[in-house]
């Protein structure tokens, strides 16, 4: 595809509007010199007839005729002329006069064309009185007919439109190297923020457009909507970059467990008994990483799916298989789960995600409650959505630790006391659960008056 | 030698703790978290502190800085899962004396842990000798006279510790807070009965006084024979 200027299209579009004004213009300029010229032409044409008519004398013969007396008479040479008398004799004429003209048929100007140039010819009516003293006069009436070559006239028309016609190309001329220069300098804004947007990387984030960027009007909204991109991905990159070094510190520490405790283990010869409760704890260690790993995958898919595949599954059901996977440690804990959910309430995830939800949530509830206390889950349709809550009756997040409990590998607990499990990840899992099927979540929660997490999810019914 | 381990992987903290009890012979104490570690570091009865990095409450570069601004100059070694040089230089221009990368050897720490001690007591090679007593802090070995001598691990520690500080005097006090960890009961007594048997076993082997001195009422002292014309 051939690139686009904006620049060679604004000077394009400014050239061909002056060009057409200076045709325009000439154009104008044309007729209204030869308008005003002809109209000169023909005032000295009629001057010169005058003069013509002036020469026309009693020829002093007994007809009483006139005559042309051309010897007073100076007219330019190049004219042609006669003077014709009613009968249609020619009184007389000049040299150039010949059988190429003729005589208009009305007073008036006209043109012709004779001896292969134009002529500008007026023909008009004199009268000539003459022995004015003897018999009172006798009227002698003579047509003229005068005619004058146009060349030299439309030569100084054309000599008046070619002087409007130069300067307009000088003018165009100079308009088109004015333009370019006063665009390259008014576009150079445009040019330093696209440089300075040029220079940001990955690496290097810092986008500063230059004041002449912020002072431009046009360019003003650019220069701010790539700042805020650029906010928006350093964070995210920020974000990714955390979570990985997280996810390695949280793996290497797994890892560095399991080789301490192998190494302690062969560290001397130990009893049957002693190897015994060290495999135990490196099982328990092993399936602690694997847990982590497994968990950080969970995540790792719920973050990929993020294209809102149609899967539909019944919540309510999800929430009871949930409970009863987390009733042996609900029993040991002496923890009461109680369900209450519809059946038949469907959400925009898969059964899988549904179930990890679940559990998440109410193992969160479990593990964070004392013996004896109850942890209330409950379906149910609000306002169209669909609600899930899980209350516990434990001792609550400190107000400190609730804007981060959604942050991966983020543990509440500071201790970071394993026996309670997790690995800071499950309301991470749940929040990108939640996030692909367009719901929310929620968490309310004080200390010791435990905690409510309620997620809403836009309805499905009747899909 | 007593080691506090500040690391909130309790899991991590055990092994720790037992290799350095078992490997090492010292006294070791945990701590889950920053704070509770810069408190314990506050009583200057250890000899070593070994600090994972991401800590709740106080992260293990706060530990540095605080340590290092009430002026306690016990040796640091941080843990650290994460291999950022800058980290690194940041740590170690705090005042961490050396770091090791998580997932380490149990038999690189403690090899590192005794180096440090050693160095923060003033001695670059792992032979200490005293007269005609030699101890070797690797293999643990005593030898008066080139003969070996068969020391129990509590004998063999209070010797190390004052063999550490020749001529000073130790108090018993102090042999306590740097032998035991929290987990022992306090009781004078029991350094008294050691260094009784240990002052036995280096007679048994020498020729006439003990190198072992007590001072009555005020500790232990080693002695560093005079130069011997």
């Amino acid at each position: 595809m051939r690139e686009r200027s904006l620049t060679r299209q604004l000077i394009t579009t400014v050239l061909a509007t002056q060009l057409l004004c200076a045709i325009a213009l000439s154009g104008a300029a044309l007729l209204h010199e030869r308008r005003e010229r002809f109209r000169t032409f023909d005032v000295m044409l009629r001057g010169r007839a005058d003069s013509l008519l002036g020469a026309v004398q009693d020829a002093e013969d007994p007809g009483d005729n006139v005559m042309v007396d051309q010897t007073e008479l100076a007219l330019p040479p190049e004219d042609a002329y006669a003077v014709i008398d009613v009968s249609g004799r020619i009184l007389g004429r000049s040299p150039l006069w010949d059988g190429s003209f003729r005589v208009p048929p009305a007073n008036g100007y006209t043109n012709q064309r004779a001896h292969g140039e134009h002529y500008r010819v007026l023909r008009t009516d004199g009268v000539r009185v003459i022995d004015r003293e003897e018999h009172g006069g006798i009227r002698r009436p003579v047509v003229l007919v005068y005619a004058t070559p146009t060349k030299q006239l439309w030569h100084s028309i054309f000599e008046a439109v070619r002087f409007y016609v130069f300067s307009s190309l000088l003018l165009l001329a100079l308009t088109g190297i004015a333009l370019a220069w006063l665009l390259r300098r008014g576009l150079s804004p445009l040019r330093d923020l696209a440089q300075e947007a040029g220079k940001v990387s990955a690496q290097s984030w810092h986008f500063q457009p230059s004041p002449d960027v912020l002072r431009t009007k046009e360019l003003k909204p650019l220069a701010a909507s790539i700042t805020q991109l650029l906010r928006g991905l350093k964070e995210s990159f920020a974000q990714q970059r955390r979570f990985t070094s997280d996810a390695a510190h949280e793996l290497k520490t797994a890892l560095a467990v399991i080789k301490s405790s192998l190494q302690l283990l062969t560290m001397r010869r130990r009893t049957n008994e002693e190897y015994g409760v060290g495999l135990d704890r490196l099982r328990a260690d092993t399936a602690r990483m694997e847990e982590l790993v497994s968990r950080m995958l969970v995540l790792g898919r719920a973050d990929e799916r993020q294209d809102g595949s149609f899967a539909h599954s019944d919540l309510g059901h999800s929430l009871k298989r949930a409970a009863a996977q987390l009733e042996p440690l609900a029993n040991m804990r002496q923890v009461e789960i109680a369900i209450s959910a519809p059946v038949g309430v469907s959400v925009a995830l898969s059964e899988e995600d549904g179930e990890t939800l679940c559990s998440n949530l109410l193992a969160n509830a479990v593990q964070h409650s004392q013996a004896q206390s109850r942890v209330t889950a409950a379906v149910r349709l609000a306002m169209g959505n669909v609600e899930l809550t899980v209350t516990d009756q434990g001792e609550g997040i400190p107000e400190h630790a609730l804007s981060h409990v959604f942050e991966r590998f983020y543990r509440a607990d500071s201790s970071r006391a394993r026996e309670t499990g997790g690995a800071g990840l499950g309301l991470s899992i749940c929040k990108a659960i939640v996030g692909n099927s367009k719901g929310t979540i929620h968490i309310n929660s004080g200390q010791d008056r435990g905690t409510e997490v309620s997620v809403i999810f836009p309805s499905q019914n009747g899909a | 030698m007593r080691v506090l381990v500040v690391e909130d992987e309790v899991r991590l903290a055990d092994n720790i703790a037992a290799a350095l009890r078992e490997g090492a012979g010292f006294a070791v104490d945990c701590a889950n978290n920053g704070e509770d570690g810069a408190i314990l570091a506050d009583y200057h009865h250890y000899d070593l502190i070994l600090l994972d990095l991401m800590l709740p409450k106080l992260d293990g570069l706060g530990v540095v800085h605080h340590l290092r601004r009430r002026s306690c100059t016990t040796p640091i070694l941080v843990l650290t899962a994460v291999g950022e040089v800058n980290r690194k230089i940041d740590l170690i221009n705090a005042g961490a004396d050396d770091y090791l990368t998580k997932p380490f050897d149990l038999g690189e720490l403690i090899a590192r842990c005794k180096a440090l001690i050693r160095r923060s007591r003033g001695s670059a090679q792992p032979m200490l000798t005293a007269g005609t007593l030699t101890l070797n802090t690797v293999e643990q070995i005593v030898r008066q006279n080139g003969t070996p001598i068969d020391l129990s691990p509590t004998e063999y520690r209070i010797l190390e510790y004052l063999m550490f500080r020749p001529r000073a005097i130790v108090s018993k006090r102090e042999l306590l807070e740097h032998l035991y960890d929290f987990t022992w009961e306090h009781h004078s007594n029991v350094v008294e009965v050691h260094v009784s048997n240990l002052r036995k076993k280096l007679n048994e082997q020498g020729s006439g006084t003990s190198p072992v001195e007590t001072i009555r009422g005020r500790g232990y002292r080693l002695l560093q024979p005079e130069h011997t014309p």
